[in-house]
């Protein structure tokens, strides 16, 4: 091609490709805007998006939204914030692993029991585990449709307010804990100690006893079996409001506090789901 | 078939990818017309199905950022057809090393997708590349007062380019993980290696890398404010030890009075970016990538093709580009944002932070708004390392999206299934 020829055309092409250009950018804005409001859109109808449940501090009632990773701490950036004075600013952290469940791992000279042992590595909680830090009882409570063992059976939280008398098996082990004291001993293995982990009912109405610390001297709170491994299973019932007024008072939490109803942040929700019949 | 079709026409990301094939269709076969080779021609066809390619296939093997990957294509592609305009045979090993960079973007975002980030191979990771960022101080030559590129098997490399890569992918590891003391050591040995090879450019890069992912992480302002003044001191220690940096500041403050030496390259990069004015000279008419006539710029190739686009295309289509660059950015932001677990959330900041700190370096470097240092444009520049770690940073992102995308999906199925509690 002659050099004039395709010096006027290079000089016509440089309009059109800044045309397409502009083009690209243009489209590119469009699209980017059009995404994020499909996305706003979308996280709308999924407000528990990137979470996996929550967990409930059984002394006060609050529920908090568990993410899917974070921490647990005092401190005021903590996913999972407590207010303990024996908390750490960072206690542990924590992630979720399909298909096994809440990884917690607590951190260097952290003291804390899951399911009533003490937790030195990685642990697992699974729905409806309690973790105690200090003098902080939290409950995990996930969401169903999630991949992780199958939990021990826990009652809805609408049905716990309603105040539906339900019952709960409860599991244990033994070793050597304080507040085990005072614990009926395992026949032949009286110089062990039995400690519960996990919470359980007694029939509604009766007196709490959340730690079963006067469990000898008022044998009539609780049914126990023992098995042949060594492992005691028994059953009792009260509701989780009764659960928590009595963790207040030995908690010495102030009157404020007591009478507090279990707050969960997907009531609301909840309640809307129901009142639509969906 | 009546929604296929409508499926279509709806989805935005067709238009844009017709339009950059368009585009790098008739900006080749102008370059055809021009010399009249038939590599040209080829290039005029294979280029827009590279395009194709790296913008579809990756988005069939899983769902991913279609708009991320038009763009990042569109700037490949204009490097190709930059260095081939420059230079016929780097352009020829630009569109190879392009074609290469797919196949690594493609692989280390199923990387991302697929493999679970674990502790043992984020040990080895950090292992491998203190060892291989160590290798060009041993076996290293020096290029533009930097030691910092090697030789293998006849291929000339630079492993900070890789390093790079494995850097961010180890500080958002141990980020997430609050391990912020060994992060802290392990950016720093980096950093001490890089200053070592003299290579500063590179090193002002990890630098930031390591700045943001320790705010984004903690959010310490103190934290940050430590590091900027340890990179104030390491900076004024770097202008006392190094000639070729007190050269750079001297070229920075006044090029004019350098103008037959080492200031040369800027000046010649401020004509051409005068020549070009808003609309450009036209595509094959400039001078400015030659750097045997007259008011050609030396390294046009590599640190100075951003002035030789401004030269052939217009300052109008400098923007142009720069606006995709940011939305580059604006995305990956995005994609941190909608990130579900920190580790990702870090790793897509990380990418955004790489994009923008390298692209403002060196842009900011040829236009005098910063001392020059030898790093190269993302995506554009000469050099197959770059392209192959600029790609990689992209797979990233697309492996996270993917991740983002398959979690909406966790959730709308959880809430499928009433949502509720247990």
């Amino acid at each position: 091609m002659a050099a004039s020829a395709y010096e006027l055309l290079a000089m016509l092409m440089r309009y059109v490709f800044v045309l397409l250009g502009a083009l690209i950018v243009w489209r590119s804005f469009r699209w980017m805007s059009r995404d994020a409001r499909a996305y706003r859109q979308e996280m709308r109808t999924l407000p528990d998006a990137g979470l996996v449940g929550e967990i409930v501090n059984l002394a006060t009632g609050e529920g908090q939204p568990l993410p899917r990773e974070g921490t647990i701490g005092s401190s005021w950036d903590s996913d999972i914030r407590i207010k303990d004075s024996q908390a750490l600013r960072t206690h542990a952290r924590f992630e979720f692993e399909e298909g096994k469940g809440l990884k917690v791992i607590p951190a260097r000279r952290a003291y804390m029991l899951l399911s009533g042992q003490e937790l030195r590595g990685p642990g697992y909680c699974l729905h409806g585990t309690p973790l105690q830090i200090g003098n902080t009882t939290l409950r995990v409570r996930l969401f169903a449709g999630l991949k992780v063992p199958s939990p021990v059976e826990y009652p809805e939280p609408d049905a716990l307010l309603g105040g539906d008398s339900y019952t709960e098996s409860w599991e244990g082990e033994l070793q050597d804990w304080d507040r085990a004291q005072g614990f009926p001993a395992i026949p032949g293995q009286e110089q062990e100690e039995y400690v519960p982990y996990g919470t359980g009912a007694v029939p509604l109405g009766a007196p709490v006893d959340p730690y079963l610390e006067n469990a000898e001297a008022d044998p009539a709170h609780y049914e126990g079996n023992y098995t042949e491994d060594g492992q005691m299973t028994w059953q009792y019932a009260y509701s989780l409001q009764d659960l928590q007024r009595a963790m207040i008072e030995q908690n010495g939490a102030s009157d404020e506090a007591e009478g507090v109803k279990y707050q969960s942040p997907l009531a609301n929700r909840r309640r809307r789901r129901k009142r639509h019949g969906t | 078939m009546e929604r296929k079709k409508q499926r279509a026409r709806s989805d935005p990301g067709r238009a844009m990818l017709l339009t950059v094939m368009v585009f790098f269709f008739l900006g080749f076969f102008l370059l055809a017309i021009k010399d009249g080779s038939w590599q040209c021609f080829v290039l005029s066809v294979l280029v827009p199905a590279i395009v194709f390619f790296g913008t579809t296939v990756i988005s069939r093997l899983f769902p991913s950022d279609k708009l991320l990957l038009a763009l990042t294509n569109f700037l490949c592609a204009l490097g190709v057809l930059m260095l081939y305009r420059i230079s016929p045979t780097r352009g020829m090993t630009q569109a190879l090393n392009y074609g290469v960079g797919v196949v690594c973007m493609i692989l280390s975002a199923m990387l991302v997708r697929y493999m679970p980030k674990t502790k043992t191979l984020t040990i080895l990771m950090m292992i491998g590349s203190l060892g291989f960022l160590t290798l060009p101080i041993l076996i290293g030559t020096e290029t533009n007062g930097a030691k910092n590129w090697m030789s293998v098997g006849g291929y000339s490399m630079q492993p900070s380019e890789i390093v790079k890569l494995a850097l961010l992918w180890c500080l958002a590891y141990m980020l997430s993980q609050r391990k912020y003391i060994l992060s802290i050591l392990f950016g720093g040995a980096c950093l001490l290696i890089l200053m070592l090879q003299k290579d500063l450019g590179t090193a002002l890069l990890y630098y930031a890398l390591c700045l943001v992912l320790l705010y984004a992480s903690t959010g310490s302002l103190l934290l940050v404010g430590t590091g900027l003044a340890g990179g104030a001191g390491a900076a004024v220690v770097g202008y006392q030890m190094f000639a070729h940096v007190k050269a750079r500041l001297a070229i920075w403050q006044d090029p004019w009075q350098y103008t037959q030496g080492a200031g040369l390259q800027i000046v010649r990069s401020f004509v051409a970016i005068a020549n070009g004015g808003l609309w450009g000279v036209g595509l094959g008419l400039g001078n400015a990538g030659n750097s045997t006539r007259a008011g050609g710029i030396p390294e046009a190739y590599n640190d100075f093709i951003f002035p030789v686009i401004l030269h052939e295309f217009g300052t109008i289509f400098g923007l142009i580009v720069l606006g995709m660059y940011l939305f580059i950015v604006i995305r990956a932001v995005m994609i941190a944002r909608r990130s579900r677990t920190v580790f990702y959330g870090l790793l897509a900041i990380g990418c955004a932070t790489l994009i923008a700190v390298q692209t403002f370096v060196i842009i900011g470097g040829n236009i005098k708004l910063i001392p020059l240092t030898g790093v190269t444009l993302p995506f554009i520049s000469y050099g197959g390392t770059s392209m192959v770690s600029s790609l990689c940073v992209i797979g990233f992102l697309q492996g996270i999206a993917s991740r983002n995308a398959a979690g909406v999906d966790e959730d709308r199925a959880l809430a499928m299934e009433g949502g509720g509690l247990r």
